[in-house]
């Protein structure tokens, strides 16, 4: 465990190498979501003259779009192809000679990013409520710290996820596609695209059974203080039942992929 | 030209044969854009659950946008995409000096060389949903009204590969993995959504200085609401305006270009 903190002092350095390209990437994806999101529903309410849709006033929607761009950055880690790439280009042989665990080495890797993100949700989420309220109180610093909690237990059930999908790379040649998948379902499953309140009611039901609303939809809720303890308690027991059956598929494909692999130098 | 489009025919057919040897990657290609689909549609669907009208658009209306988008998106996907994708590796390695000495213009070979063949399934889809939103379209239109949709979407196309390559084209000066074409997907967006929503100063922005809906939208917008000259104008002119900025920044990055030869 000595070697954690190098790996992700190393992996903090590495997101800021090309720091123009970072910042402008990150504050163009951020304020551009955003606006569009913001333009959409702001269309929709002067359309229908209400100044509330399924609990959602515009003022909400908007936190919410402020929130859900990083937050689904918290979720993704580092980019797709994490391990398919490495696997695919024979550079995987390394994680096979060197003294440290595969598994640990990629869970650090992946959730420095997340932390990376986490920490500016933050700064754009007070940011915000200063800019909007001029302060914040206590019962909303303690959402705040809450919903990135829960956003960083989710980012660590979709890199099961990811890593059950990026392990198929030891059969298949290219599963880059399953990935940019897997992004489709979870940004709209998740309530990315949508919050799942504007959903029908029927597929709200089914959708709770599943790990998506608990990857975007409950920890944005919960920062803006929409959720309820028992929801809270809920959404951790179904994320928690996944991550074990995540857990389960993610090794047996590690130990049967092993075998597969075939790789020359490192 | 001729030699252009004879050049262009062994793409496709290098193309095609590639495409075979990797079969899974075929059909996962497929059932990713199939799922990109259905998401968008799904998204506008939800939509109309809570409006009847969105931007002065009826359902049918918006199915028609989505159908463009669509059809747009899978135009670029089949044609250019995949080029793109490899071109910050080609910068950053030095091997775009196998594209500078041959005896073609370097950004067609390098737009156009790899067909996707994959996502031309995906691109028979797109076209069968637009062909069936028209179906659904309770306004009449003319012959006329289609041939000018159809240049106007063959435009948004290339307005859409204009800047996708100008997102890419910073990797000559920051060495980059990537160049912005993240940032240019989530920009990507804008082309989703109707170009009504957009006021003030945002209208500007996604109607002049990033065009996005310019691409799908404006051109809908013509063919419901019928052909209007000052829209037909600001679309040629702006498409023509980001046609010039690709070849002077592409030739302005070729300058900056440096390899210790391949």
């Amino acid at each position: 465990m000595n070697w954690w903190p190098h790996v992700v002092s190393l992996e903090f350095r590495k997101i800021l190498v090309f720091r123009t390209e970072f910042w402008v990437t990150f504050l163009g994806q951020s304020l551009v979501q955003l606006v569009i999101a913001r333009s959409l529903w702001t269309a929709i309410f002067e359309q229908q003259n209400v100044s509330e849709i399924n609990g959602f006033t515009l003022p909400m929607l908007t936190l919410y779009y402020v929130i859900v761009p990083i937050g689904s950055r918290i979720l993704t880690g580092e980019n797709l192809g994490f391990l398919s790439r490495e696997i695919y280009e024979g550079t995987f042989t390394r994680y096979l000679l060197y003294p440290l665990s595969w598994f640990q080495y990629k869970t650090l890797t992946y959730f420095t990013y997340s932390l990376f993100y986490a920490f500016q949700l933050m700064i754009f989420f007070v940011g915000y409520k200063f800019y909007l309220n001029g302060g914040m109180s206590l019962f909303e610093f303690g959402n705040l710290f809450l919903g990135i909690g829960l956003f960083l237990i989710s980012s660590l059930t979709y890199l099961l996820i990811s890593m059950a999908v990026e392990l198929l790379s030891l059969w298949a040649d290219n599963i880059w596609s399953l990935m940019v998948m897997l992004r489709f379902f979870s940004n709209f499953l998740g309530g990315a695209l949508i919050p799942l309140a504007f959903f029908p009611k029927e597929a709200q039901v089914i959708l709770s059974y599943t790990p998506f609303p608990n990857l975007i939809s409950l920890p944005a809720r919960t920062m803006m203080g929409l959720t309820s303890g028992q929801e809270i308690f809920q959404g951790l027991l179904v994320i928690g039942f996944w991550a074990v059956i995540l857990a389960l598929i993610v090794n047996l494909l590690w130990q049967r992929g092993q075998k597969k692999y075939t790789g020359v130098g490192i | 030209m001729r030699r252009y489009i004879r050049l262009y025919l062994y793409f496709l057919r290098f193309s095609f044969s590639k495409a075979m040897e990797f079969r899974l990657d075929f059909f996962f290609r497929f059932v990713m854009d199939c799922i990109y689909y259905v998401v968008n549609i799904l998204f506008f669907k939800v939509i109309y659950l809570h409006t009847p009208v969105l931007a002065g658009w009826r359902e049918d209306e918006i199915m028609i946008f989505v159908g463009t988008y669509i059809l747009i998106d899978a135009i670029n996907m089949t044609v250019f995409s995949t080029n793109l994708w490899w071109l910050p590796w080609l910068i950053n390695k030095g091997d775009l000096d196998y594209y500078l000495i041959r005896p073609v213009r370097p950004l067609f070979f390098l737009s156009l060389r790899e067909f996707s063949a994959n996502s031309f399934m995906n691109l028979l889809i797109a076209g069968g949903f637009f062909i069936f939103s028209l179906s659904q379209y309770q306004g009449t239109y003319s012959v006329g009204d289609l041939f000018l949709f159809t240049i106007l979407i063959i435009n948004g196309s290339l307005l859409f590969y204009c800047i996708q390559t100008l997102t890419i084209l910073p990797v000559f000066w920051t060495q980059s993995t990537r160049g912005f074409v993240d940032l240019f997907y989530t920009l990507g967006l804008a082309m989703e959504r109707p170009h009504r929503i957009y006021k003030g100063i945002y209208k500007v922005l996604f109607t002049t200085l990033l065009p996005f809906a310019l691409i799908a939208s404006f051109p809908v917008k013509v063919f419901i609401d019928g052909p209007d000259l000052m829209t037909i104008l600001h679309i040629s002119a702006v498409t023509a305006a980001f046609f010039c900025l690709l070849n002077f920044v592409w030739t302005k990055g070729l300058k900056n270009y440096s390899s210790a030869s391949s």
